[in-house]
């Protein structure tokens, strides 16, 4: 399993258990996601057949100033006739938003498009800003086409441009979205809990780094600096103190990435789930190496062991078991 | 290697010795402070390789001590030795002859007294110190091998699909 999945399989397996059961039962289920996203799955009490599905995100804040709500709207009006929108401010307590699913009415059509749409529930949450970011950069593109793009008064327009903070972990881990003309930089900011991960992490990010020069070509472009914030986004990254496990990961997507449609689409998908796509690897890593370890102490034992003569007495001296030249033994008489 | 070898044998020549300042103990007498009585520890010897793979020998009349210091050459290495160790340390009950806590300046170390090497055959306890050396060496040397491997295709894995 290299890949992770971008929707969520309990969501997807729930759902569709309950629009294919036939007696209405009712369902009360919490469902977490990276990023301590929470999902909440609940029938209401006296209509089996609706199912509310509340999601809590941490950053929905941010994700609201980017228009989140309308981004949504947008990925589940087409299924209106099934799926009911809640206004934000009717959300579920403790949860940001809220859709009810129809199950009687899902049984009718068909539900597997909708139930997929549904479990990308995260994916689409996380996608607002990007969208946002990717169609200033279309608006940026077509402003600037005809113009000499290396003149101070533009350089310096630029260098203004408004960068989108998504604090998708809260304060310590965000993802910053800063459009251009001519390409769109995301950086990551993530924080290391310990030295082996951050060893670790190095080594991965340099291997990110040298992949595009090596095999990967049309890959964005990868760059990586530990503790300091790169230039790009100093003055809207929260100054914290200085903080030695902290790492920023910059990729810069070229047009090529952004071209409308499901490249772009694709595009927002997978460098969403960076952090978790990284730091999976890296625990990966880290259960290997300990296994490998277990294993080899395991090794050690036995040489260790073979030191010990195999017939001890009570003592724990080794019994002499000198043989005559025929190969009899000498026997204690009894 | 053979120079280790030889000294190791030479050096588990080791005695039963009760301790001549507190009575009816029984102690290594590498492990405590000799200023007393400094005839019972002999001169120590380092062997070594480089600046970072030395191995120290300290003999005494009932134990000897036996310190590792294993190859580093950068910070994986570093962290992959540190946890290597400490996974050996903490399962140190069942390696009889390997001390909890390192000799400062060096990863691991062994104690050996003289009940080990009643108990134990000599040579084989010999073989075992350098198969450890050899072996150790080999196992992070490959496990930085293998890390890389994996950044590099995980980097791929997740760069390709972009396009």
């Amino acid at each position: 399993m290299l890949q992770l999945d971008q929707n969520n399989l309990l969501i997807t397996k729930t759902l569709t258990e309950r629009v294919n059961a036939v007696e209405e039962k009712s369902l009360d289920r919490i469902v977490t996601d990276f990023d301590f996203t929470t999902y909440h799955l609940l029938t209401f009490p006296d209509q089996k057949n609706q199912i509310l599905i509340s999601v809590y995100l941490k950053c929905w804040d941010d994700l609201v100033k980017y228009g989140v709500v309308d981004y949504l709207k947008g990925k589940y009006s087409p299924y209106s006739d099934v799926l009911t929108i809640l206004d934000p401010k009717d959300a579920e307590t403790n949860y940001n938003y809220s859709i009810v699913l129809d199950l009687e009415r899902a049984r009718q059509s068909d539900a597997t498009s909708v139930i997929n749409e549904i479990s990308y529930l995260k994916r689409h949450c996380l996608a607002a800003p990007f969208e946002r970011g990717f169609a200033r950069y279309d608006e940026l593109a077509e402003k600037y086409a005809s113009s000499n793009t290396y003149s101070e008064e533009i350089q310096g327009e630029l260098l203004t441009e408004e960068v989108l903070v998504i604090k998708y972990r809260g304060a310590e881990e965000c993802i910053f979205i800063k459009p251009s003309f001519d390409r769109v930089t995301v950086i990551f900011s993530t924080t290391f809990k310990d030295e082996m991960d951050k060893t670790f992490g190095k080594v991965f990010l340099q291997e990110f780094v040298d992949a595009r020069k090596r095999s990967v070509q049309t890959a964005p472009q990868v760059l990586f600096t530990h503790n300091e914030p790169p230039l790009d986004i100093r003055k809207a990254a929260p100054t914290t103190k200085f903080d030695t496990n902290k790492g920023y990961v910059t990729f810069v997507l070229f047009p090529r990435h952004l071209v409308k449609g499901d490249r772009r689409d694709n595009c927002i998908s997978h460098i969403q789930y960076f952090r978790n796509y990284f730091h999976y690897h890296i625990k990966c890593s880290k259960a290997y190496m300990h296994s490998r370890m277990r294993h080899r102490v395991k090794e050690f034992l036995k040489v260790l062991n073979r030191a010990k003569p195999e017939n001890v007495d009570n003592d724990g001296r080794a019994i002499e078991n000198r043989k005559t030249a025929s190969g009899r033994r000498f026997d204690a008489r009894a | 290697m053979v120079t280790v070898r030889s000294s190791l044998t030479a050096a588990m020549c080791l005695e039963d010795f009760s301790s001549q300042l507190v009575e009816r103990h029984n102690r290594p007498e590498i492990e405590v402070d000799n200023t007393h009585n400094p005839e019972l520890v002999l001169n120590p010897m380092v062997i070594a390789r480089n600046e970072n793979e030395k191995i120290l020998i300290e003999p005494s009349v009932n134990s000897v001590r036996v310190s590792i210091k294993i190859k580093q050459a950068d910070e994986i290495e570093q962290i992959l030795v540190h946890q290597f160790t400490r996974f050996l340390t903490s399962r140190a009950e069942n390696f009889f002859i390997l001390r909890r806590v390192p000799i400062a300046g060096y990863d691991i170390s062994f104690l050996i007294t003289n009940f080990h090497t009643e108990q134990m055959l000599k040579d084989k306890l010999v073989d075992f110190i350098i198969e450890f050396m050899e072996e150790v060496d080999k196992e992070i040397s490959e496990m930085k091998l293998f890390l890389n491997a994996r950044a590099r295709v995980i980097a791929e894995a997740y760069l390709t699909p972009f396009d």
